[in-house]
């Protein structure tokens, strides 16, 4: 317990200087303006903006990317209940009560619930962050290479597993990624693996470029083939912004729930704030006494889900700050983030720069804060962002991905990568391949080859090695299982229901 | 057919088999292996002791390559997934994003990031439907000012701004 104040107030000395209020706050409100926009989600809005937040030192840097990430997470459930457009799959099912209510004129409540809801769920799996944090950090320390490795197998499969869409596919992916992250010269041997001779890729794929590529050009692609959707911006000015006191009666225990299941939902890999939303929203509508009323403006469907997919964003940070294991495509950015500043992510991160650490933790709840207070009193602001059209919105979004991506490098040959990369993002979108798994497969594939090489080394090159050491043995048995267990008819047929709520 | 660029019909008739999302995935998947295997033929495989530069990389192209089948005769035996329609293949997008992008970057050191940011937006207009010339004029305007303040001054990045005579 002691050790836990004394981490946090070290964290909050870290996070509480002018500078880094400041980087906080200037990324909170950047990731909501880019965020409400619609047609453009967390992963490609802190993929945008990652390059911008490498001037800065690596405590600034994160704190800043952090912000951006809770502010483009809760800019796209306002764009989610004022326009019926989530601008992202963890505010789907936001819509569905939020733009109800926006339509009876309670955009006010729905959206100071939301506000409300996300800040309270923050404040726990901050809480949460900081309490377990150390024991499982000391875990990973104990880690070899062979129970690393398969530390790492159980993680992608895992990640596989609650990801939605064709499993086969999505371990092809992951596959594609770890060949990528190969790319550039063999650390063992010296030897240049697909580098077309080009000294540009001797050091391997820019991480910057593939992610801007894939989630932002190739977004931009598809956008632009589907044409523009119909937007139904609530126009009817909001008046009253705070909720009733039978809609707060109704609204806190869902949002207890929320937290609570978007808590233990964040931290498994693949999880985080997707699956937390949509899980939080069938539970609630399946505990209402009248589960009719959700789909007409339920507060609870917007309290419930909003709380979750905000805990359940910030519980993923704990394995990848812990572990250095990349749940999904938002925290495999910050892996990115974090290699590209020269930390090598994993448990030694917390013992050997504390600052780092606890600064990032302490930055969260103030960034939670933050969000609180600037966005309810922009929410006019945001409204009149939601009225430029997405003919003039892509063109900024596509001059920011080549200049982010030329920053960051000073290389040309990075940004025509970059345009590859949107090419084969918009192929993947078609042939409906998500491409989260593949960017974990990316960050991890280094770790894994370098691992399994360790592992082979201590054992005399005999693979029984992963299976005779226990623990190893052990994360390799849950990944089966998980693998088997997901391929059960009955099983699998929940898993599509699950993400197919609304 | 504004929403998708796929359409859902339960029984699609046979000669659509290579229409089919999870076919054309399977494909890519295959053709990225075997790219992969072609690639890195000459790439020393060693042994599981001691793994060559070729050892990885080949055990994961195999592997991809075996998915890409298993999706495809998935496919084959269930018959479920999407079919693409000709949207798909809206060529506008598909090849003046990627474009301007390109433009950009072999413009930017020689011809700054002014001219090479206009030049960004007036491609990538290209990409879009029912642009109006004053807009994107405007735009590229308005964009390449952002550009030069938030990057040139404001983080003092040393990037060309105009064309080196």
């Amino acid at each position: 317990m002691y050790d836990l104040f004394s981490n946090l107030i070290l964290g909050f000395s870290v996070a509480m200087t002018p500078a880094n209020l400041g980087f906080a706050l200037v990324g909170c409100l950047v990731g909501t303006l880019i965020g409400v926009l619609p047609g453009i989600g967390p992963v490609a809005t802190v993929a945008m903006l990652l390059p911008l937040t490498f001037y800065l030192e690596p405590v600034s840097g994160l704190i800043m990317l952090a912000g951006i990430f809770y502010g483009a997470q809760y800019g796209g459930s306002t764009t989610a209940i004022l326009v019926n457009l989530p601008g992202e799959t963890s505010s789907v099912v936001t819509c569905i009560d939020g733009h109800q209510m926006a339509k009876q004129g309670r955009a006010g409540a729905a959206l100071a619930i939301a506000a409300l809801g996300s800040f309270f769920a923050g404040c726990v799996s901050t809480l949460l962050i900081a309490l377990f944090s150390p024991p499982l950090a000391k875990v990973g320390q104990s880690f070899g290479a062979p129970e690393y490795f398969s530390l790492m197998v159980l993680g992608l499969i895992a990640a596989v597993v609650l990801a939605h869409g064709s499993i086969v596919k999505a371990v092809a992916m992951v596959i594609f990624g770890l060949l990528l992250g190969l790319v550039g010269t063999d650390g063992n041997t010296g030897g240049q693996r697909f580098t077309f001779g080009l000294i540009t890729l001797a050091d391997g794929i820019g991480f910057v470029p593939v992610a801007i590529g894939v989630f932002g050009v190739g977004e931009i692609i598809a956008n632009l083939v589907r044409g523009e959707e119909q937007r139904s911006l609530v126009q009817a000015k909001i008046t009253r912004l705070w909720p009733t006191k039978e809609e707060f009666k109704l609204a806190w225990p869902a949002t207890l729930r929320g937290t609570a299941l978007g808590s233990i939902l964040g931290v498994l890999p693949g999880g985080g704030a997707t699956l937390s939303s949509f899980a939080a929203y069938a539970f609630e509508k399946k505990i209402a006494r009248d589960p009719s009323r959700f789909g007409r403006g339920a507060i609870e469907g917007v309290a419930g889900p909003e709380s979750a997919n905000n805990a359940g964003a910030q519980t993923s940070f704990i394995p990848m700050l812990t572990l250095g294991l990349p749940g999904n495509a938002v925290m495999a950015l910050m892996i990115g983030a974090l290699t590209i500043h020269g930390i090598q992510p994993g448990p030694q991160v917390m013992t050997e720069r504390p600052a780092l650490f606890w600064g990032m933790v302490a930055s969260m709840w103030i960034g939670n804060l933050m969000l609180l207070v600037i966005n309810l009193p922009l929410i006019g602001i945001w409204v009149q962002l939601l009225k430029v059209p997405y003919r003039v919105l892509y063109l900024a979004i596509l001059l920011f991905c080549a200049i982010g991506v030329y920053t960051v490098s000073n290389n040309t040959l990075d940004v025509i990568i970059t345009a590859m990369f949107g090419v084969l993002g918009y192929i993947f979108i078609k042939f409906e391949c998500e491409p989260a798994p593949m960017l974990l497969g990316f960050v991890l594939g280094p770790l894994m080859e370098e691992n399994l090489r360790r592992a082979m080394r201590i054992s005399g090159g005999d693979p029984m090695i992963f299976v005779n050491r226990p623990i190893s043995l052990g994360l390799l048995v849950a990944a089966a299982v998980l693998l088997v267990i997901v391929m059960l008819p009955a099983i699998r047929a929940k898993r599509e229901e699950a993400f197919q709520e609304g | 057919m504004t929403n998708s660029g796929m359409d859902t019909s339960p029984v699609p008739p046979r000669g659509q088999f290579f229409l089919r999302a999870n076919v054309l995935a399977g494909l890519m998947f295959i053709a990225l292996a075997v790219l992969g295997l072609w690639l890195s033929r000459n790439y020393p495989v060693g042994t599981a002791l001691r793994m060559g530069t070729g050892y990885v990389p080949r055990l994961l192209c195999w592997i991809m390559g075996g998915l890409g089948v298993v999706v495809m005769v998935q496919e084959f035996v269930a018959s479920d997934g999407n079919i693409l329609t000709g949207e798909a293949l809206l060529w506008r997008p598909l090849v003046f994003v990627p474009l301007s992008i390109v433009i950009f970057a072999l413009t930017i050191e020689r011809l700054g990031v002014v001219i090479a940011t206009v030049l960004l937006i007036v491609i990538g207009a290209l990409a879009g439907r029912g642009m109006r010339a004053l807009e994107v004029a405007i735009t590229a305007v308005l964009l390449a000012a952002l550009t030069v303040g938030i990057f040139v001054w404001g983080l003092a990045l040393t990037i060309p701004v105009w064309p080196e005579w």
